[in-house]
């Protein structure tokens, strides 16, 4: 899609560009919290090597759990039990993005954006086992039931903050995190919020890992993993610190089932749309990003859309150090530019213009850019 | 790029896979006749449950309704957003081939995603533990492919986006839909909700003890409870230049949507965030109370949200209140496809002139107060020019759309 927003005029406050700014972020990874961990990993270029977890219910599959987070220090043990693993690190992601932005517009212009491939799978299915385990199928948890919810993370971290502006939670698997910055862009372009904590998260469960593990989903050496990346966005303008700048954000889709190269072909596309929306050609993106670098074959049909724009060339690949995330893997990603442009781990620095993919199973592909904005 | 005035949008075509029928036409005469879609449960083993009723689609056959999507790959869900859609697609005349520029977006709303998937995970994770899951199974749970299946089925390109905001989410479909037509982001939208009758549901709700003891009764006195249900339901939007120019029928306009969020609790809804929500929507349209002819209530038949909605709309409406009325007196709680169906029937009542009942309405509640029909029984006809379409939803999720009459085109 090419055309942006213009802004409806009678929803215009000081909406009045198409670019988002990144004001603060919180992050939970593999590499510990926030983005100087990140750094740090990306800086030493070797990660350490993933191990299956220890849990007896997992596959002997390499895994790569979050790391220095322990939730009752981060969200106090008052109402832990009733969280998800996912709540968890939704609820202190958003927390950590709110210290780092500092105080901003007031609680009803302030929301929530997240996205999930599907919620908590570890509390559905914990859920669902209690109704064929149970004495009667009704006899599960109630102070349970809310955290089987997609919209729980988002519900919980607007309830603790008390944010009751714009809160919403989008899907779409491994797109989940772009779709959910797409969406808030859109939301604040539109004037419907000023300020929206947005990102993504993905946990790590037996039942999944053994769903990656039968399907041979992984790529090779790539280990299954887990993380929240939440960024505070405000429509751009305002002043303050930036951490980055979305100037694009587009989506697309193409049937797998009408063959894979049509797949390429609409990441090409979605591709082309976004740089031209952010007003860039291929040649001024310092970084490509791949998201579909840690599934097995989509990292492939993801690398032909690439090159069909940029041609071959240097890919910041993040699976081999932050793990498959799926629904979380953007976002990481993005946390992963934002650490070069805060820690420069590259020699000679870490560039100022990035393009984030990704490529879902179901066909659904889009591009993020992201710019670091002038110094001053 | 240039400044652009914002595009009016409107709604053009309706699909529904509902208890009520398939195809938005039968699903509106069985609203008008005020007949009912709850049924015993069949989409789920109910043996030990204490609530046997659920408002389930009991004659669709995917093969029948899906030209390209293999049903053994795709869950109930995605399967009743992509059926609907298809209906919607026909039903308003648009050509398929020119949905198809990569600049029509589908935008679908569900609580619980592809929940028959996961029922079925689960079981075979209950029985054998974790290592029972196969990757094939496993990769049709994501509730992302809600949407996917529609672009799939009707070879759309552009944006899939499937809203998880539980039984608000159809609303925001819409509202989302809308703000990419209205900027010139997108050409065409095909959204609206999907959920599937499930096991997880039925109990969360039957422990929180939300469950009615036969059909639901919103707004009545001896109300006790909501009925679990399933469906999907889809419209068309696209902006009005492009409905005029083709010389489509228009049912009604898209006049704007509001969001907010409680804050306060997981479960309970909160007066005051409904009644913030109610202005966002007014100030969005640019629609004053008096203007409203109608409010498509959420209206689950629970306590305290018939008695909080009300008192919502009182606080905004003060005692000249529009008629109110429940879909869910009808087809139950149909969780994310619910503000959607809210949607169909608000374009339906504009388009048609109608009033769509409270069914199951016996006793009006003494304790809503003074002023409130919920249009008891069976349709009415009335002159309807705009109406005011509830979704709220657990997580404090409030999404309301208003639609307004096409009178200048």
């Amino acid at each position: 899609m090419t055309a942006v927003a213009a802004p409806p005029a009678e929803a215009v406050k000081e909406s009045t560009v198409d670019t988002v700014d990144i004001v603060g972020c919180g992050v939970l990874s593999a590499a510990g919290r926030g983005l100087a961990p990140i750094a740090e990993r990306f800086a030493a270029g070797v990660s350490p090597v993933p191990e299956p977890a220890a849990e007896p219910d997992f596959p002997a599959l390499p895994v790569r759990p979050v790391t220095g987070f322990d939730p009752a220090v981060l969200l106090g043990k008052k109402g832990l039990s009733r969280m998800t693993a996912t709540d968890r690190l939704a609820l202190a992601a958003v927390a950590d993005a709110l210290e780092d932005a500092g105080d901003g517009p007031s609680e009803m212009d302030t929301g929530v954006v997240l996205g999930t491939a599907l919620g908590s799978a570890g509390g559905v299915l914990d859920f669902l086992r209690d109704t064929f385990e149970q004495a009667s199928p009704y006899l599960v948890n109630p102070s349970h039931y809310p955290g089987t919810l997609m919209n729980s993370p988002a519900g919980k971290s607007a309830i603790r903050q008390r944010f009751t502006g714009l809160n919403a939670t989008v899907s779409g698997g491994a797109l989940a995190g772009l779709n959910a910055l797409r969406y808030a862009r859109t939301m604040l372009v539109a004037g419907r919020a000023q300020r929206l904590f947005t990102g993504a998260v993905e946990e790590l469960t037996p039942t999944g890992a053994w769903a990656w593990h039968e399907g041979r989903a992984l790529a090779d050496g790539t280990a299954l993993a887990e993380g929240c990346a939440v960024f505070a966005l405000e429509a751009s303008g305002a002043g303050g610190r930036v951490l980055g700048r979305i100037s694009a954000a587009t989506t697309g889709f193409a049937d797998p089932g009408a063959g894979l190269g049509g797949v390429s072909e609409r990441l090409a596309a979605v591709v082309r749309d976004a740089l031209a929306e952010a007003g860039l050609a291929p040649g001024d993106i310092t970084d490509v990003v791949p998201g579909a670098s840690g599934r097995r074959g989509w990292a492939a049909v993801e690398e032909r859309g690439l090159r069909a724009v940029f041609g071959p060339g240097q890919r910041t690949r993040t699976d081999r150090v932050l793990g498959e995330t799926y629904g979380a893997g953007v976002a990481l990603n993005l946390a992963v530019v934002l650490s070069g442009w805060q820690y420069p781990w590259r020699a000679g620095g870490c560039g100022r213009t990035a393009v984030l993919t990704s490529a879902g199973f179901d066909g659904s592909v889009g591009c993020l850019v992201v710019t670091r904005p002038d110094q001053s | 790029m240039p400044e652009q005035a914002a595009r009016r949008v409107v709604v053009t075509g309706l699909g529904a896979v509902s208890s009520l029928g398939n195809g938005a036409g039968a699903l509106v005469a069985a609203v008008r006749a005020g007949r009912s879609g709850i049924g015993p449960i069949g989409q789920f083993d109910p043996a030990g449950f204490e609530h046997l009723l659920a408002g389930e689609v009991t004659d669709f056959v995917p093969e029948e309704h899906l030209r390209r999507l293999d049903p053994a790959r795709w869950g109930r869900s995605g399967q009743f957003a992509a059926a609907a859609a298809h209906q919607a697609v026909r039903d308003s005349g648009a050509e398929p081939a020119a949905l198809r520029s990569g600049r029509t977006v589908s935008v679908f709303g569900t609580t619980n995603g592809e929940s028959q998937i996961l029922e079925r995970l689960a079981e075979k994770v209950s029985g054998l533990g974790p290592s029972a899951i196969t990757g094939a199974a496993a990769g049709q749970a994501d509730a992302g492919r809600i949407a996917s299946a529609v672009a799939a089925e009707l070879r759309l390109g552009g944006e899939t986006l499937t809203v998880g905001t539980a039984c608000a989410a159809a609303n925001y479909a819409l509202g989302y839909a809308f703000d990419l037509l209205r900027s010139g982001a997108a050409d065409a939208a095909l959204c609206g909700g999907a959920d599937a009758s499930n096991r997880a549901t039925h109990a969360g709700f039957h422990r929180l003890g939300a469950l009615a003891a036969d059909v639901p009764r919103p707004f009545d006195a001896d109300r006790d409870g909501i009925v679990t249900a399933e469906g999907g339901v889809a419209l068309l939007l696209e902006p009005m230049e492009t409905a005029v120019a083709r010389g489509a029928r228009i049912y009604a306009e898209v006049l704007g949507y509001g969001v907010t969020c409680d804050a306060v609790h997981m479960t309970n809804p909160d007066r005051d965030s409904i009644a913030r929500c109610i202005q966002a929507a007014h100030r969005d349209a640019g629609v004053k109370p008096e203007e409203v002819d109608y409010i498509c209530a959420h209206g689950t038949g629970t306590r305290a949200n018939d008695a909080t909605e009300v008192a919502a709309v009182r606080a905004v409406f003060g005692d000249r209140l529009p008629p109110i009325s429940s879909l869910k007196s009808m087809l139950g709680h149909t969780m994310g496809a619910a503000s959607g169906f809210g949607a169909l029937l608000s374009c339906a009542a504009i388009h048609e002139g109608f009033l769509p009942p409270s069914a199951t309405l016996r006793t009006l509640d003494p304790e809503l107060g003074e002023g409130v029909d919920a249009v008891p029984g069976v349709a009415r006809p009335a002159d309807v020019r705009i109406v005011q379409n509830h979704g709220f939803a657990f997580g404090g999720n409030n999404a309301i759309t208003l639609f307004g009459k096409v009178t200048d085109r």
